[in-house]
């Protein structure tokens, strides 16, 4: 393998990649990323034999060849090559190292023979459809925070994509920890009615939020009961799914909540946040103590002294206090973009739901806390 | 095949198969006997690790000429005088061991009865007994056991080596005499006196931690809590080790329930407990505890060598101990171990030093040897012997150089903890005390004042639960949702309300906020099996405090903080009234003390 490429070029593109590649892992060749060089292209692959990024760029091809080497330190490398310049590579006598130059700097890498990289994930996956990447970008944001971090339940350690048909024909993603739950819907792509829900881990979410951060246009997927693809400008994400059920959501999302509270987003994440300083220990509980046409936020600590604010709320059912904690509904709050939130109730000891009166696609239940 | 009765001397080798396992099971039956006889002193005797010989002498009531072929028959017992089995005070009861041990020996008895004039003995081999004849022997009864196991060669082929078995046998007549100070007890092994314990009674101390220590060893007694509480009809008395002073598996934990030496899963389960908050899992107490209750609230009658009991109101028994034991160390507050100072003078010992005598005499006899000769006057000058004898003089010279310190706070030497006179590495407090000093870590020491006060606070407001919006459904083994649930009422103090869900499984409803997203499945499981096997959930407590532990290890002054002398005083003066901050979450101590007359030891001057 003989070839030369910009180092910008090289560098974006091991970026992506190359985060996809565990820190320690069991098996050497899994720490390196795979390099293909054909037609005037470089096919950059990495995998945790889970997920595997591929992107091809740009290069000139002087003899056509592959192998593996570092990612890590191969990117270490190119981050701190100077600007603008040119990154050759080039085989030596020996088959386990290859010489990377750029000006004057020569790396010597180890390499690890080809075959030995896990196969490509090229398998035909049986549903098709196209999704714009603001949308996907919607459904991975809005739910990402409420994935939970238990291994013992790993079916909730994902997204969970499936389509509704009824009423409306949507695409919707959920995420739960148990403790809330995180509910968004975009409208159906074509082609996506008939795909079976899949959960999607964590780590996957993660990584395919950062590559399509800064594209705007039409996603590529397919998917299986087991394997989900994305592909986009000279991307391919491959995936394997979580292989598990995911709970029956639809019992925990109250139908009947009638206590309403309707307030100022902003004005409410200020309050919470101010109060919630006093709760210091780890649980951050505050209480919300509802009359008509007012709120108090309190919170109290035994060793540090006792919060409270108020502050104005559209409100007119009985006066209910219900306990929170904090951070949760500090996250979900932010999870919402209009002005104004809803918060609806039944009693101290069941679940709330939390949304912007504007937006009836995105939905966020919450469990009180209970002192 | 036909159904026969088993003859006599079968059936008493099934059942010596149970009760005599191994040589210290004769020894542990003999001595049992004699101590229900009235001894006041008893002997044992062993040769070859008891393969060969044992010979257990006491000075009891004895028994007369019919007695005595009456004793070596089956469930023959003096002991239980009507049939009631609920009122049994006696350490034997069910006269199975003379006739055992008879079926697989040469055995010989020899008995003189209080008041009677004469002795008599009777042979028994393999369980064919011979007709009496007239001996010599004081008051009391010998009994001589030969050639033990000789008629069941199996068993003799598992005995270990003698010296493990002598090992056993001396456990067993060491545990059997903690629980009697008042008989003397010995054991000679091959013509070497093991085990010497004489008669307490006229002894200054209290005879039974002189009994304690004499088995427990010296530094047991030194770092120990007196324990006496009472609920109900049960009495809890003995002592209990401090918690820096421990062992690395459960061995030094003696208990007995109306003086019988048990080694009860309920027991260590409630010391265990009771220590959980102060020593790491790893990590062992010293205890030696007394369980005295009314013969009718505990079954003894439950393994053949007695050594598992059953109580009729377990959770009483288990509350007693865990709260009694709670309150001792909470009240012992600040109190580290001795032996953690005497740990620290051996490292302070100039390395050439004779390793076998002990600090007080290699240290004694280098201010002798060594020291007088090349640089002590060999004419003292009378004012300074005075000054080294009166410990009045002597603190005030000590004090003089730090007046200005002690006029700040002329409180410090009434303080047990002293007061503050500097930082050392940034990490260590010392601190002068009325007769000593004390080197406090201040991380340690300010960790576990700051664990404290979270857990009060976690007493006082209760435990936040957070709601589960999916309720965790787990399948429990047999009788784990049981356990559970007879207790569901104290998990939700804790923070984790359940509920039943079908056979064999339970619904959590909602978890303790504190300890964040958590393996629900894990620790249900793991409580039941803790309330299963101890009786306690530990489990869940453990993992509040653990978590409240490495806040508190986040929240409190780390080494390295360099500390103004006010703050010091004020860390001691916190250490002093709370309660268990003699050592961090993990049993190490959270300061040393070291004893003016130990310094002046290290100097020679003692």
């Amino acid at each position: 393998m003989k070839l030369t490429i910009e180092r910008e070029v090289l560098l974006k593109s091991l970026a992506h990649v190359q985060s996809v590649v565990e820190r320690r892992t069991t098996i050497p060749i899994l720490s390196n990323v795979r390099l293909d060089a054909s037609d005037g292209r470089l096919r950059l692959t990495a995998t945790d034999m889970n997920l595997t990024v591929a992107e091809s760029v740009c290069a000139s091809v002087l003899q056509a060849g592959a192998t593996t080497t570092p990612a890590h330190m191969l990117h270490e490398i190119v981050r701190k090559l100077p600007e603008g310049g040119e990154v050759a590579f080039e085989p030596t006598e020996q088959v386990d190292r290859i010489v990377l130059r750029c000006g004057d700097g020569i790396f010597s890498l180890s390499c690890l023979p080809v075959e030995d990289f896990p196969a490509d994930f090229n398998a035909e996956l049986a549903h098709r459809f196209t999704i714009p990447a603001a949308d996907l970008r919607r459904l991975i944001d809005k739910t990402r925070f409420a994935i939970s971090h238990e291994e013992t339940r790993y079916y909730l350690n994902g997204i969970y994509l499936h389509p509704v048909i009824e009423p409306k024909p949507l695409l919707r993603s959920v995420a739960t920890d148990g403790h809330r739950l995180a509910q968004v819907d975009v409208s159906l792509p074509n082609g996506a009615d008939s795909i079976p829900g899949v959960i999607v881990h964590r780590k996957a979410v993660t990584e395919i939020r950062k590559l399509i951060d800064d594209f705007d246009g039409e996603i590529a997927c397919s998917l299986s009961d087991t394997m989900a693809r994305l592909c986009f400008d000279s991307v391919n994400v491959t995936t394997k799914l979580i292989d598990g059920k995911f709970p029956d959501y639809g019992r925990v999302i109250p139908a009947a909540n009638d206590k309403i509270m309707e307030f100022d987003g902003h004005g409410f994440m200020n309050v919470v946040d101010r109060v919630s300083t006093l709760a210091t220990d780890r649980t951050r509980s505050v209480k919300l103590s509802l009359a008509p046409g007012e709120l108090e936020v309190s919170a109290i600590s035994p060793e540090s002294g006792s919060a409270s604010e108020k502050l104005p709320v559209l409100y007119d059912s009985d006066a209910m206090q219900i306990g929170f904690n904090a951070r949760y509904l500090l996250e979900l709050a932010g999870q919402l973009d209009g002005e104004r939130i809803s918060l609806a109730m039944n009693d101290a000891a069941s679940p709330s739901i939390m949304r912007d009166p504007d937006d009836n696609h995105a939905l966020f239940v919450l469990m009180p806390m209970r002192v | 095949m036909a159904i026969r009765v088993l003859p006599t001397t079968t059936v008493n080798r099934i059942a010596a198969g149970e009760v005599i396992e191994r040589p210290a099971s004769a020894v542990k039956e003999l001595v049992e006997n004699a101590i229900d006889a009235g001894a006041r002193k008893i002997e044992v005797a062993m040769n070859d690790g008891g393969r060969t010989f044992i010979a257990v002498t006491d000075d009891g009531y004895g028994m007369n000429r019919e007695d005595l072929s009456l004793a070596i028959e089956r469930h023959a017992t003096s002991k239980l005088d009507s049939e009631d089995l609920l009122q049994i005070e006696t350490l034997g009861f069910r006269g199975e061991a003379l006739p055992s041990i008879a079926s697989v020996s040469r055995m010989t008895v020899t008995s003189r009865a209080i008041d009677s004039r004469e002795a008599w003995s009777i042979v028994v081999e393999a369980g064919e007994a011979r007709d009496t004849e007239p001996a010599a022997l004081a008051t009391g009864t010998r009994v001589e056991v030969r050639d033990l196991f000789y008629a069941t060669p199996a068993r003799l082929k598992f005995l270990k080596s003698a010296r493990s078995e002598i090992q056993f046998a001396r456990d067993v007549v060491s545990r059997l005499a903690m629980a009697r100070s008042d008989v003397g007890f010995g054991l000679i092994s091959d013509g070497r006196a093991l085990v010497r314990l004489d008669r307490g009674g006229d002894d200054m101390l209290d005879p039974r931690l002189a009994r304690l220590s004499a088995v427990m060893g010296k530094d047991f007694a030194d770092n120990s809590l007196a324990i006496d509480a009472t609920r109900e009809e049960a009495r809890l008395t003995g002592y209990i080790g401090l918690p820096t002073l421990n062992r690395a598996t459960a061995r030094a934990q003696y208990l007995f329930v109306n003086g019988r030496p048990v080694r009860d899963r309920l027991l260590l389960g409630a010391v265990r407990g009771a220590y959980a908050d102060v020593l790491a899992r790893d990590r062992n107490p010293l205890v030696a505890l007394f369980l005295d209750l009314p013969p009718s609230e505990v079954d003894v009658n439950v393994h053949p060598t007695k050594a598992e009991v059953r109580f009729r109101d377990a959770a009483m028994i288990r509350a007693l101990i865990v709260g009694s034991l709670r309150r001792a160390l909470a009240d012992a507050g600040h109190l580290a171990s001795t032996s953690v100072g005497s740990t620290m003078l051996d490292a302070f010992r100039p390395h050439d030093m004779p390793e076998k005598s002990g600090p007080a005499e290699t240290l004694g006899s280098m201010g002798r040897s060594v020291t007088q000769p090349s640089y002590v006057n060999p004419h003292p000058q009378p004012e300074h012997t005075d000054a080294m004898i009166n410990p009045n003089s002597l603190g005030e010279e000590l004090s003089e150089p730090s007046a200005r310190d002690i006029s700040e706070y002329p409180e410090a030497n009434e303080y047990p903890l002293g007061a503050a006179r500097g930082q050392v590495h940034g990490t260590y407090i010392i601190s002068q005390t009325r007769d000593g000093l004390v080197i406090v870590d201040q991380h340690a020491a300010h960790e576990r004042l700051v664990y404290e006060r979270m857990k009060s606070a976690l007493e006082q407001t209760g435990v936040a639960r957070q709601g589960l919006l999916i309720p965790e459904v787990v399948e429990l083994s047999e009788g784990g949702p049981e356990h559970l649930l007879a207790r569901a009422d104290d998990l939700a103090k804790l923070g984790l309300i359940i509920e039943p869900f079908g056979p064999g499984a339970v619904v959590v409803r909602e978890v303790p906020a504190l300890l964040g997203e958590i393996d629900i499945q894990g620790l249900i499981r793991d409580l039941a099996d803790d309330l299963e096997e101890i009786g306690e959930a530990f489990g869940l407590q453990e993992s509040l405090f653990h978590v409240c532990a490495t806040l508190a290890c986040h929240g409190s002054v780390r080494a390295g903080r360099n500390l103004t002398v006010p703050e010091m005083n004020a860390l001691l003066r916190d250490m002093e009234t709370t309660a268990r901050s003699g050592q961090c979450n993990h049993g190490r101590p959270t300061y040393v003390e070291l004893r003016l007359a130990d310094i002046e030891r290290l100097f020679g001057r003692r």
